[in-house]
């Protein structure tokens, strides 16, 4: 590949370029979609493409292709310098520029002990039909549905600052959900483990058809318990629900690029101003944010992001304040800083790559024997939230409204009934500074996003969350309209 | 870009080589200039393009796809290798469905425009530079997108059916924000002549102006009038619950409730295939030719979608597609509207709705780029963004007047909406 990539290099260079890259993605995809007792779609997809990227005059050219050929690459590497030059037509009043970066020739390969390609298609339809069917033989489940799907990602970067990438990255990613329908209600229940880099060994760790039987009849229970209760209580939060609380009131609101204003259009800002960090008390001094893209496992850790840029570990939030935000060594340099975080990353080869949430997580509590338990009873009058549900925050990342997958009511320090329909809504610096325990390492668990949505045309992108179970004191609980 | 025939050429070249007995297989192409810009610069700006074929065959009820971007020979047999392979080691699917025989397709207005075809990423920065432009005048920052792009859907089977798509499309839109407030506007259409970017720059800057400082205002039951932007963004959740075998089963709001007056008597909910302004495509699901459907007539549910299996359970025709959707308006202008609300709140925009209440479809999101306070039939003060918990069904239910309506987006014409009672549960300092 190395002489495609030098072509386009070369003729970036020799137009003027300060910076260029060609990044080729040849992805490898597999899905199996059952709905009920219907395998609705199971098939393979491959995808190879390429995309050459120019920093012209400070102002940026960007062209795809999929035809692999000398004059083909020599064309799109044109048509990226004459977008650039277009670009340099509305220009932005600091030229852009690249913090620098070292010069890495690499090869690497991520986590996959089971090839997910190489296990029959036969034995995936069989487990989601299997594990469907389980969930329709529970009294009053009408629908169950569910997905695996899964993703070999191969990378190759070559960059104008003499880099050579060659990196691959599995992905396994299942789904499975119970809709229970009892009278007039209606409720469901799902897998909340979302997606791992590995192989396939991941599918037989989550054990969907072990489960499927336990989660359907929640759903039903849901249908059957009282409707959330209205007031300010105390909420214990488990880590997959708290994977989508971080991930929207501190994973986006700390990406620099919304910071600068760069996502008005679509995605939005952030409340967060550069000179806050360092400053902003994010939350109460427990809670601690780690940034880590070298997390084993995690969907975010692809050991250079699409800047070429060595992925690491730092934190984000420690004892409560801000620290750091997820910026590329495009937006570093706009706010003075020298480093890129090595959040750049792109959903294909045909998008631009832009700052992404790397992996990040919530750090334990301090002492390892604190239990959820006793989190709960700590709570005289509260709710406990299992799994991901209703999520909203506004476009600034302020109020935000999250729901959940299984409630259960505290009262007296203890779970006693199951409830549905729960809501509770807040502001992230208050949210996250109300919290008050969290229950230690041996109750951490991570739970990895594939659909986080942001950019225009939208990009879709991974990473991995985790937290373990928490409390937070006197949220506002079920201001919606029920 | 290949041209009707050479697609037809190579579908059909693809199907004979194919032994499983039934096949059907489709041809997307896509080409796009992408450019973003934010804080009065262009930020990004794309150009590209790419073909793709996807195979699905069958053996009985086993069936298996496979799909590819790479288009030369050898990958082509792969493709149908692999199609191949994987259906007969799938199990019997007891909801397959058959390729179609072949079909009439309506004539539909043009969707194609050379004109599209021809802009450069040069004419698309020179539009970007009048929105950054005018920006500039009232000291604000833009961003923003404007897309242009053109492609071809073609699909053929086993039984003959062949159905195609040629189609172009531009998607501007742009946020103008001050330091405390914004405004937004967008432009769509399959030429360039369906879209004004002065029209866009107006809008988008007078809102902006007029939202700077907002008020205070608690949360709270309003009359509210969403401006079309608003309605279609709301209409979204609606859309997606339309499903006949869901409802059957008892899943959805409209479990039960087909020839039910849900709505208003001013509401009737239609896919229209004929308009210019937003023609359909010639062809939906596995290349049923589309027809005008009606969803809900003077507030009466009507019809749900039924997808072919569902409609052969049913003893019903299956319905192609729901998109464009368009729903039914009055001869009134917003500022009609708007004059005939006593006290009120115009939404211009919303964002980031989610369900609460997937059965009752009971949804929460924000305002956003420009929310106004009205009274006595004038604006009188931005005020700050909210938060609302409220189901869609209840805002067509108590509506009270409707403007005209219009394309926004790709995909729906619909009118401005004044409706009663809305709820409002918490608000933010975020503007």
């Amino acid at each position: 590949m190395k002489e495609y990539t030098d072509l386009a290099l070369d003729i970036a260079r020799g137009a003027g370029a300060s910076f260029a890259d060609m990044r080729i993605v040849d992805e490898r995809q597999n899905r199996v979609y059952v709905q009920r007792r219907s395998l609705k779609l199971i098939d393979e997809t491959e995808s190879f493409g390429y995309c050459v990227r120019v920093l012209l005059n400070g102002a940026w050219g960007f062209a795809s292709n999929t035809k692999l050929t000398k004059e083909e690459v020599a064309k799109t590497a044109q048509l990226a310098v004459a977008t650039a030059k277009a670009s340099a037509g509305v220009p932005k009043d600091e030229p852009a520029r690249m913090a620098p970066e070292d010069a890495y020739i690499d090869t690497c390969v991520g986590p996959c002990e089971e090839d997910p390609f190489a296990v029959p298609n036969s034995e995936k339809a069989e487990l989601m039909l299997t594990a469907c069917d389980t969930m329709l033989n529970v009294p009053n489940i009408v629908m169950s549905w569910g997905f695996l799907q899964f993703i070999r990602m191969h990378r190759i970067i070559a960059n104008s600052d003499g880099s050579y990438l060659d990196l691959t990255n599995y992905f396994a990613n299942p789904m499975l959900q119970a809709i229970a329908v009892v009278g007039n209600e209606s409720q469901d229940r799902s897998y909340q483990g979302g997606a791992k880099q590995a192989g396939y060994e991941f599918i037989r760790e989550v054990d969907l058809v072990g489960n499927a039987r336990k989660w359907a009849e929640e759903a039903v229970i849901k249908c059957k318990a009282e409707d959330c209760p209205v007031g300010t209580m105390d909420l214990v939060l488990d880590p997959m629900h708290l994977s989508l609380t971080m991930h929207e009131s501190v994973g986006h609101p700390t990406e620099l690029d919304r910071i600068l204003g760069w996502e008005a259009n679509m995605a939005g800002r952030s409340f967060i101003k550069p000179e806050m960090v360092g400053e902003l008390q994010y939350g109460s001094e427990i809670v601690n944010f780690t940034a880590n893209n070298v997390l084993e496992g995690g969907l975010g850790s692809w050991f250079y992001d699409d800047d070429g840029v060595r992925m690491f570990s730092f934190p984000m939030v420690k004892n409560g304040k801000l620290v750091n935000l997820g910026c590329t060594r495009e937006t570093a340099p706009v706010i003075g800083w020298e480093k890129s975080t090595a959040c750049c990353r792109s959903d294909g080869f045909e998008h631009f790559p832009i700052n992404r949430i790397p992996n990040l997580y919530m750090e334990p509590g301090e002492d390892d024997s604190v239990t959820p338990d006793d989190l709960i009873a700590g709570v005289d009058k509260g709710i406990y939230i299992e799994g991901m549900g209703s999520f909203s925050i506004d476009q600034m990342r302020n109020n935000f409204q999250f729901g959940g997958d299984m409630f259960w009511m505290i009262e007296g320090g203890k779970k006693t009934k199951p409830l549905k329909k729960v809501t509770y809504q807040a502001q992230t610096t208050q949210f996250w500074n109300s919290c008050d325990g969290i229950a230690g390492r041996p109750y951490w668990q991570t739970h990895g996003v594939m659909n986080c949505g942001k950019g225009e045309p939208m990009q879709v992108m991974r990473m991995t969350h985790g937290a373990s179970f928490t409390r937070f004191r006197n949220i506002s609980v079920g201001g919606a309209k029920l | 870009m290949r041209t009707k025939e050479e697609i037809k050429t190579l579908l059909d070249s693809i199907l004979s080589k194919v032994s499983a007995p039934e096949a059907t297989v489709s041809f997307n192409y896509g080409s796009s200039l992408a450019t973003r810009f934010g804080e009065n610069a262009i930020t990004q700006n794309m150009s590209g393009e790419e073909e793709s074929i996807r195979l699905e065959v069958a053996y009985g009820t086993k069936h298996g796809s496979s799909i590819t971007n790479k288009l030369d020979e050898e990958s082509i047999s792969k493709l149908i290798a692999h199609a191949e392979d994987i259906a007969q080691n799938s199990p019997e699917d007891p909801e397959y469905m058959p390729p179609l025989p072949p079909q009439e397709y309506p004539d539909i207005p043009q969707r194609f425009y050379e004109d599209v075809v021809a802009l450069t990423p040069e004419d698309i920065a020179e539009q970007i530079r009048k929105v950054v432009d005018a920006a500039r005048t009232g000291n604000f920052k833009a961003s923003g997108l404007f897309e242009a792009s053109y492609g071809i859907n073609a699909l053929a089977n086993s039984e003959g059916l062949f159905a195609f798509d040629k189609f172009s499309g531009l998607d501007y839109s742009t946020t103008i924000h001050g330091p405390k407030g914004s405004g937004f506007a967008s432009e769509n259409g399959e030429s360039v002549a369906q879209v004004d970017v002065d029209r866009m720059i107006r809008k988008a800057m007078t809102t902006a102006t007029a939202a700077q400082n907002p008020k205070d205002i608690e949360p709270g039951d309003y009359t509210v009038i969403f401006e079309p932007q608003a309605t279609l963004d709301i209409l979204e959740f609606f859309a997606w619950n339309m499903s006949a075998r869901d409802a059957d089963e008892g899943t959805t709001v409209f479990a039960g409730k087909v020839g039910e007056k849900l709505y208003h008597d001013k509401v009737t909910i239609t896919t229209e295939i004929d308009d210019p302004e937003l023609p359909a495509p010639p062809f939906g699901e596995d290349g049923l030719p589309v027809r005008r459907t009606v969803w809900a007539k003077d507030g009466v549910i009507e019809r749900l979608r039924h997808n072919r299996f569902w409609a052969k359970q049913k003893n019903t025709e299956p319905d192609p597609l729901l998109y464009p959707i368009f729903m039914s308006g009055e001869d009134k202008s917003i500022d009609d509207l708007i004059a005939g609300c006593e006290k009120g709140l115009l939404v211009k925009r919303l964002w980031y709705i989610r369900y609460v209440d997937r059965k009752e479809l009971l949804l929460t999101g924000m305002t956003r780029d420009g929310f106004f306070l009205i009274e006595n039939g004038k604006i009188v003060t931005p005020v700050k963004n909210l938060r609302f918990n409220e189901s869609p069904i209840v805002f067509l239910k108590n509506v009270v007047a409707m403007s005209r309506p219009e394309r926004v987006g790709g995909w729906a014409k619909v009118p401005a909406i004044m409706s009663e009672n809305f709820t409002f549960s918490s608000k933010t300092e975020s503007v």
